[in-house]
């Protein structure tokens, strides 16, 4: 059906044009106010997005804050949290799919009960299990909670099950065992699930907020998420250095998202539908 | 199979599920049975003091600042609920339409949510601040706002819910979009094309074949948001501390006070088993919407 550039056409254009504005504004001024001299005189909102323009706060946040160690923090914690989870939560889901064994119902049961389980409601006990370990303020006690959750084993058992049956036996009759068979056959057809979960693992400990802040106690393990606050609430009137480590912290994750966008989105929904 | 065939089968298989049933085990079943214990108990950092068998349930009962807490976070879920709800569908129908536009709209809607929650909320916190911040530099410059007026959005009572839930929707918009945008692609053309040819007016497709058909994604969307209100703490600790005088206090952070500031864990707990409740009831409806999708 062709559409007939109507009135209501450019009406609509219009809407989404200025709810775009709306959307990138804040961001746009975060980058603005981050190339500014600081101290400059702001009489109105304009002087914000006007020249003199200054590169000099971006390498000051860069080689003298922790900014950099934070962000860094983040990347490795999301890295290791979404290979251990993809690791962790696919070798059990394919033992209750695949390996038809004794009690493997009964695990898939246990495994469901931990998507009833809200962290956030747990968090007072996870403390102090954590601490009971002696693994507050490590990076073990910061990841290894976040690779317990349920989730993305659900979503695998569902995925596993639909590999047919035959294409495992014909390994085994040549001789491979279980090992053999996870690696060569069920994982390489895993791919668009694995996307799945790898990308709400990273998303999900790249945000997570409340588990870090209590968790890392010296500044060195902070994330991002926990070290912003703390870096800005010691600017309290200028805010061209807080905004200039917003965007340090920012920038490289609004970079691969404009790259990915359509791996990422893809992989987001058909997590969210088969979930 | 041979009972020795049985048993290396299912030492294979223990193999496999081992690694993963241990750290769930200890990281997620074991803090809900710890919790229930620790609520019995009077109990610091320290940790354990004393039994106190359920004084810490009865305490909440009677403690204002907990109804408070409730109450700000269910104020919290219904403005940005429906909020979100409407927003996400309007963006999706203008990031659907078949314009030029189309992708430079959805990477755009999106953008706010690839920023980390620190990063959103300070952007907010400085575009909401009064003199120099954008919000109110904006309004001056189109003079909507008088320029010897200021608005306080965050310590006026009446405004600080707007701004944290605009900023809410703002950041957490984009996913809930995308799920309306893949079930809007489900909705096969053939379906306009033949209410076209009934005569039906583009109001009456959306009422009667849009809307009906975005109803599932719809229900969605809004238990993900409700759980996701419910679950609220950062942007609001971030930008407000849950002030002004605690009008915009949630749960978990009366909850995170209480464990890790008033040294009072056993409390706390006690009080996370409401949170655990009321997010229990909600996932349940997510669970059972989501297979009856699948169906």
């Amino acid at each position: 059906m062709k559409q007939k550039k109507t009135m209501g056409h450019w009406a609509l254009n219009i809407v989404s044009i200025l709810l775009a504005v709306i959307f990138i504004a804040p961001i746009l001024w975060a980058l603005a106010v981050s190339l500014q001299h600081e101290g400059k005189q702001i009489k109105s909102v304009v002087d914000w997005f006007t020249p003199p323009y200054t590169l000099s706060n971006y390498p000051d946040i860069i080689l003298n804050s922790s900014v950099p160690t934070w962000l860094i923090n983040s990347l490795v914690i999301a890295v290791v949290v979404t290979v251990l989870t993809v690791v962790f939560s696919s070798m059990a889901a394919y033992a209750i799919a695949k390996l038809h064994f004794k009690g493997s119902s009964m695990f898939f049961l246990y495994f469901l009960l931990g998507l009833m389980v809200p962290g956030e409601a747990t968090i007072v006990p996870l403390f102090i299990t954590v601490n009971q370990m002696n693994l507050i303020d490590s990076y073990a006690g910061m990841i290894l909670p976040s690779i317990a959750g349920s989730m993305n084993l659900i979503i695998m058992v569902t995925f596993f099950k639909g590999i047919p049956n035959e294409l495992l036996e014909a390994v085994e009759i040549d001789g491979g065992g279980a090992a053999t068979t996870f690696f060569k056959i069920v994982m390489p057809l895993s791919k668009p699930i694995i996307a799945t979960v790898s990308i709400f693992s990273f998303v999900g400990s790249w945000n997570n907020y409340l588990w870090p802040l209590l968790c890392a106690m010296s500044s060195k393990l902070f994330t991002l998420p926990v070290g912003i606050p703390t870096f800005a609430g010691t600017y309290t009137v200028d805010y061209v250095k807080p905004l200039t480590a917003s965007m340090v912290a920012s920038l490289p994750m609004i970079i691969i998202y404009i790259v990915f966008e359509k791996q990422i989105v893809a992989g987001m929904m058909s997590g969210a539908v088969k979930g | 199979m041979s009972k020795a065939r049985k048993r290396k089968k299912f030492l294979v298989a223990l193999a496999f599920i081992l690694p993963f049933f241990i750290l769930y085990t200890i990281f997620t079943i074991w803090p809900v049975l710890q919790g229930f214990y620790v609520s019995l108990h009077k109990w610091g950092l320290m940790g354990k003091q004393k039994f106190i068998g359920f004084d810490n349930y009865a305490k909440f009962l009677t403690d204002k600042n907990f109804w408070g807490a409730l109450k700000n976070t269910a104020i919290f879920a219904a403005i940005t609920t429906p909020m979100l709800v409407v927003m996400a569908m309007l963006l999706a129908m203008l990031a659907n339409r078949g314009t030029k536009m189309k992708k430079g709209l959805r990477i755009i809607y999106y953008l706010p949510s690839v920023l980390s929650v620190s990063v959103a909320s300070f952007i907010a916190k400085y575009t909401f601040t009064p003199y120099t911040g954008l919000m109110n530099g904006v309004l001056h410059s189109l003079g909507i706002l008088p320029a010897s007026k200021e608005l306080q959005w965050l310590q006026d009572p009446k405004l600080v819910w707007i701004s944290i839930s605009a900023m809410t929707v703002w950041w957490t918009i984009g996913f809930s979009m995308f799920l309306y945008l893949s079930a809007l692609q489900d909705i096969s053309a053939d379906i306009y094309e033949a209410a076209a040819l009934d005569g039906a007016t583009k109001r009456q497709q959306f009422f009667s074949i849009v809307l009906p058909l975005l109803k599932p994604t719809t229900w969605l969307i809004t238990l993900l948001q409700m759980i996701a209100c419910f679950k609220v703490f950062g942007q609001i600790y971030m930008i407000t501390g849950g002030g002004p005088a605690s009008s915009t206090r949630p749960m978990i952070q009366y909850i995170y006070e209480n464990a890790f500031e008033k040294n009072n864990m056993g409390y706390a707990a006690a009080m996370s088993y409401v949170l655990f409740g009321i997010l229990l009831i909600l996932s349940l409806g997510q669970q059972i919407l989501q297979r009856r999708g699948e169906d």
